[in-house]
């Protein structure tokens, strides 16, 4: 067994959504090795071998996992998230058991869908990037044609974690080059 | 040294574990769960998190926020009713029900009209399965049965969540006398609400019990108040098992809780199970042959869970049990056990019964002890 045990350290509500729930964690032991292996395994993982680091979502909740460590946005209570800490000690040591059998990605990431990008942004349709919608500016951003600061209220302190999570998604798209990530 | 035949009440003793888990969760953590605080609070809600995911798997359920816990199972029924039944809405039930469901339902009757139908079971046999699919109406809410009764161990009919299911109709069990003692897969018994309580099979202490709500079942809650979380909503958050757990939580208890259900799986279910049948059957064989002793309920230890009635002759039931404590040092429950419509199955409403209930740490000595000492009893009682 890799990961032997998880402990939570910081809780708090989300920042844009006071009904659920931030939060951070400590591992018992070092993943970097299984990252490349999770990358090949998670759908629409985004992976950067560098840092090393990887953030993937579980239905509507984003984890980002780091050698030691991890974070989770979007949980909806602490039992909800224990509940995904279990599924995701599952995930990794298993991955890690049957690492033979799997090929490893260090492709450094993996272009999210535009569905992906919407729903992290604001969702206020107040049109100041010029778009009718955020569905209609998700889809721009995805194609390059559109620049994630164009996002107004993304920048206020309310969505400061979703525009964490942009930007990583960003980074990838083009467009976005520029920004640097800073978890 | 004295016997204790009354684990249907509560188990005793319980598994030095359980007494270790809580006295170490006072000594060592004491804090309260909730987030937005301290390490040690995190620690003590990851605790809280593993007793309900170890009851997770032990009932077969996946999602663990969908296990509320409750103060026992009374607790669990109320909720479970009085969340759910809406006015005059069709209830179905049995004869065989403790006072844990029937007072509710008597409560809903009064105050929303609910509309009652009671399937018999007589001389304490499981109802008739066909009976249940013909009550079953399109105005039926519910239906709501034990899954073995406390007055004679009466193993509720395998067929019933298959018949609710098949006509869209929720199936709410109680399993105080199941839960630890027989096995429960709620996908394959398919409930979509089980009610429990700790302190009984599942060899926790009192104060701990809960209730599973399957996907689909929606349910008001019976209180409101802080969460530990999520304080800044003005109303009780959606999310379960938040929505239902309002107040500070009985952490000793679950601590303890925790450590039972640990100490069920890794003993094994089956040999749990195994154990109590073959005290049962024993029981079974052996009371007969008491003179004058009236024994009521299915005849085959595979229809029932370790809790016997009994009669010895025209015997008040109280006067059996105290000469049985006085001069034997026997601990047996004489009455009517909360569940007075089963008496009438039993044609005992009159006096009710001396009631036994086995445990996992009674032994076969035990028993031939106590068939000795109701012999004895039936002997002076003649002359
Ligand atoms: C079948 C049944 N239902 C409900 C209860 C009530 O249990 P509690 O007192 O733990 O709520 C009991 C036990 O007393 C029982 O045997």
């Amino acid at each position: 067994m890799l990961l032997k045990d998880v402990e939570l350290t910081y809780v708090s509500p989300c920042l844009a959504d006071p009904q659920k729930i931030r939060l951070k964690a400590r591992l018992s032991d070092d993943i970097s090795e299984v990252m490349p292996y999770l990358n090949s395994v998670v759908k629409g993982a985004i992976y950067n071998h560098h840092a090393p680091n990887i953030s993937f979502h579980k239905e509507f909740r984003l984890i980002t996992l780091y050698p030691t460590e991890m974070t989770m946005i979007k949980a909806l209570n602490t039992t909800d998230a224990w509940q995904v800490i279990e599924w995701l000690k599952e995930l990794i040591n298993k991955t890690h058991e049957k690492k033979d059998e799997i090929e490893p990605s260090y492709e450094r990431k993996r272009r999210p869908h535009p569905l992906q990008l919407y729903t992290w942004l604001p969702a206020t349709n107040c049109r100041e990037c010029g778009e009718l919608s955020c569905i209609a500016f998700a889809v721009l951003l995805f194609s390059g044609q559109q620049k994630l600061e164009r996002c107004k209220p993304l920048f206020t302190e309310k969505y400061r974690e979703h525009k964490e999570v942009l930007m990583e998604m960003a980074s990838v798209l083009g467009g976005g080059e520029d920004i640097r990530i800073h978890y | 040294m004295s016997i204790y035949f009354d684990n249907a009440a509560t188990s005793f003793p319980k598994p030095e574990e359980v007494c270790e888990a809580m006295l170490q969760y006072q000594r060592e953590l004491g804090v309260s769960s909730g987030r937005g605080a301290y390490k040690k609070a995190l620690e003590v809600d990851g605790m809280v998190f593993k007793t309900r995911s170890l009851l997770g798997r032990l009932f077969n359920i996946k999602d663990a926020t969908r296990i509320i816990f409750t103060s026992n199972v009374t607790e669990s029924l109320n909720l479970a009713l009085k969340g759910l039944i809406e006015s005059g809405d069709h209830v179905i039930t049995t004869h065989m029900e403790h006072n844990a469901v029937w007072r509710p339902l008597k409560v809903l009757e009064e105050e929303r009209g609910l509309k009652l139908t009671v399937l018999s079971c007589p001389e304490g046999e499981k109802f008739n399965p066909g009976d249940l699919e013909k009550a079953i109406s399109p105005e039926t809410r519910l239906v709501v049965v034990n899954h073995a009764s406390n007055v004679t161990g009466t193993l509720m009919p395998k067929e019933a969540g298959g018949i609710c299911r098949e006509k869209g109709v929720p199936l709410l069990v109680d399993a105080a006398q199941t839960a630890g003692v027989y096995p429960i897969d709620v996908e394959e018994l398919k409930v979509d609400l089980l009610a429990f309580t700790g302190h009984k099979g599942l060899l926790g202490p009192t104060g701990t019990g809960g209730l599973y709500i399957a996907p689909g079942i929606d349910l008001k809650p019976l209180k409101e108040g802080g969460t530990g979380g999520e304080s800044i909503l003005e109303r009780q958050p959606d999310h379960l098992p938040d929505k239902y757990e309002a107040g500070t939580p009985n952490l000793v208890g679950l601590a303890g809780l925790g450590a039972a259900v640990r100490y069920i799986l890794d003993r094994g279910l089956e040999n749990i199970r195994r154990h109590e049948r073959e005290l049962t059957q024993r029981a079974l064989e052996t009371f007969p042959q008491v003179p004058a002793l009236t024994l009521y309920g299915p005849s085959s230890a595979e229809e029932r869970v370790a809790v016997l009635s009994f009669n010895l002759g025209g015997l008040p039931p109280e006067e059996v049990s105290y000469v049985l404590d006085e001069a034997y040092h026997i601990m047996v429950r004489a009455g009517l056990h909360c569940a007075p419509k089963a008496h009438r199955c039993l044609g005992t409403v009159d006096r009710g019964t001396v009631r036994i209930g086995l445990g996992i740490f009674n032994t076969e000595e035990e028993l031939e002890y106590l068939t000795k000492a109701l012999k004895e009893i039936a002997v002076q009682a003649k002359s």
